[in-house]
């Protein structure tokens, strides 16, 4: 379903990720793990259009997508939940979801909104709300939801647990198993890597922007290189 | 005593709509684009001349004037912005400096060859005349520029929060990056931004006209005195911006009546500098 070959990515003259290739089947979980500062985030804001590829290809459903705007990325189906969610401080939480609709309002004719508010009840008690009075927890929520309403082929979330209190991590994870039933294809990147390969079908390494390491997400929790440097075991 | 202040504050409450609403074009393209139009003073007095050519030559009353003007406004903004206002936006900050400062030169030499640099100001009015109300006079034309400048505002306030977009400029104003992750356009968005800021001036300007009389250095005026309403309002309040309108209208009023006609900004720039001062966010501002 996404595709990517060969990629090099960074930001002006400093070089990022080194010919990164992988790939995501469509109903697939995949999780992108490593450390801090590795180039998982410039990999999803590369796929995503916000930053520019300096060479390699990108594609999803078979189409090029390197080298077009994030706008457009997400209205061929690929939404991306940016690092700390990112959400709309001054707009309300229910201004926020619908700004998920906004590459195609009639989407909101499909009852995403009810189904959105069904997955996160939180959002739907606090819809009135600016967004910017939120908890950690309730903002990554409504980040994940916002993407949600556009009802994209594939979502990818960068760093879902990041700035939220631990006991809800546990409920985050829970909400992006149920996008399992969405019939949604998940791409993670995530620091934490236990929660991200409990969930993922299959899962990649990344190190000094190089992908190190792949396989299926159990075989990874039990190598050795996962379990010293990553799981602390 | 009582009558002359009670006199001066009605005044400046009328003019203070106006002054709001010349505001609220540069309010948005600031806080939506974070664009600093210095240039936004003299798109007013463009706009004063429009209309005065659009009032001479058809006899039609001032406050007509911007349906002709108003779409002539927006068009020059649209292309204002794809020519100039874009290809600063990665540039460093003076770049957009030099770019508006230019611009606004520009328009005032323009301003100077086209109509020379005597005033003017148009002969007639439909709104003309005086109502009494418990012995205040009040201008009529000022009283009806005051109305549709309110009724504008909150037009332009629903337009911001009910359509998609509004939505999206709100959005674009609050993180740009996450705005285009949701399919927003951000060259679109911000060239519908400055068309409609350009556009809200040539309201004002139409308004201005059906009381006032325009020169070609008449922008500076305008520029400064929407900074002033600016910063006392602070961003992302549209209430805000009515109040810090109305403020500024009575402080130059009655610097006006008690003080020196001549002297009529300068308390305009003593509260200006003692917001900027004592709350740089204005008096409503959150961001």
């Amino acid at each position: 379903m996404l595709e990517i070959k060969n990629l090099n990515s960074g930001y002006a003259k400093v070089s990022v990720l080194r010919n990164v290739t992988f790939h995501v089947n469509q109903d697939e979980t995949v999780a992108i793990i490593g450390p801090n500062g590795a180039g998982k985030s410039t990999l999803l804001k590369t796929i995503s259009g916000l930053v520019r590829a300096q060479s390699g290809d990108i594609t999803f459903e078979n189409n090029n997508i390197l080298g077009l705007s994030p706008d457009l990325v997400v209205r061929r189906g690929l939404a991306y939940v940016p690092e700390g969610g990112r959400i709309f401080p001054n707009m309300t939480v229910l201004d926020n979801l619908l700004m998920g609709a906004y590459s195609n309002p009639g989407i909101l004719k499909s009852g995403i909104l009810e189904e959105i508010f069904t997955l996160f009840p939180i959002l739907k008690n606090r819809s009135e709300k600016f967004a910017r009075t939120l908890s950690g927890g309730e903002r990554q929520m409504l980040a994940i939801g916002r993407g949600l309403v556009s009802r994209p082929k594939l979502i990818m979330l960068d760093e879902p647990s990041l700035g939220v209190a631990p006991k809800l991590i546990d409920e985050i994870y829970e909400k992006i198993h149920a996008l399992k039933r969405f019939g949604l294809t998940v791409l993670l990147v995530e620091q934490n890597t236990g929660y991200a390969l409990e969930l993922a079908d299959r899962g990649y390494v990344i190190e000094n922007g190089q992908i190190v390491m792949e396989g299926a997400a159990t075989d990874l929790s039990t190598s050795e290189h996962i379990k010293k440097f990553y799981l602390g075991l | 005593m009582i009558h002359t202040v009670s006199q001066g504050i009605i005044t400046g409450i009328l003019m203070g709509a106006i002054y709001a609403l010349i505001a609220l074009g540069l309010s948005i393209v600031f806080g939506i684009m974070n664009v600093t139009n210095f240039a936004h003073g003299d798109f007013v007095m463009l706009s004063m001349y429009l209309s005065y050519a659009v009032g001479s030559a058809l006899a039609w009353d001032a406050v007509a004037t911007p349906l002709i003007t108003a779409p002539l406004l927006f068009i020059f903004g649209f292309i204002t912005y794809y020519l100039l206002i874009d290809r600063t936006l990665r540039q460093m900050y003076v770049v957009q400096l030099a770019v508006t400062v230019g611009l606004q030169i520009l328009l005032r030499s323009l301003a100077l060859i086209v109509w020379q640099a005597q005033p003017r100001a148009l002969q007639y009015s439909i709104i003309q005349g005086n109502i009494q109300i418990a012995g205040f006079e009040i201008l009529t034309s000022r009283l009806i520029s005051a109305i549709i400048s309110l009724i504008f505002i909150a037009g332009l306030a629903y337009f911001l929060n009910k359509t998609w977009a509004g939505r999206a400029m709100r959005a674009a104003s609050d993180d740009l990056d996450a705005a285009s992750l949701m399919g927003v356009n951000y060259h679109k968005t911000y060239a519908l931004t400055f068309a409609i800021g350009s556009s809200i001036t040539a309201l004002a300007g139409g308004l201005l006209m059906s009381f006032q009389q325009t020169d070609p250095v008449g922008g500076v005026r305008f520029g400064l005195l929407s900074w002033a309403v600016l910063a006392l309002a602070g961003l992302g309040s549209l209430p805000g911006l009515i109040v810090a309108g109305i403020i500024v209208g009575v402080v130059e009023s009655l610097t006006v009546s008690f003080f020196d006609p001549r002297s009529r900004l300068l308390g305009v720039y003593a509260i200006f500098i003692l917001v900027l001062w004592l709350r740089p966010r204005g008096l409503f501002g959150r961001r």
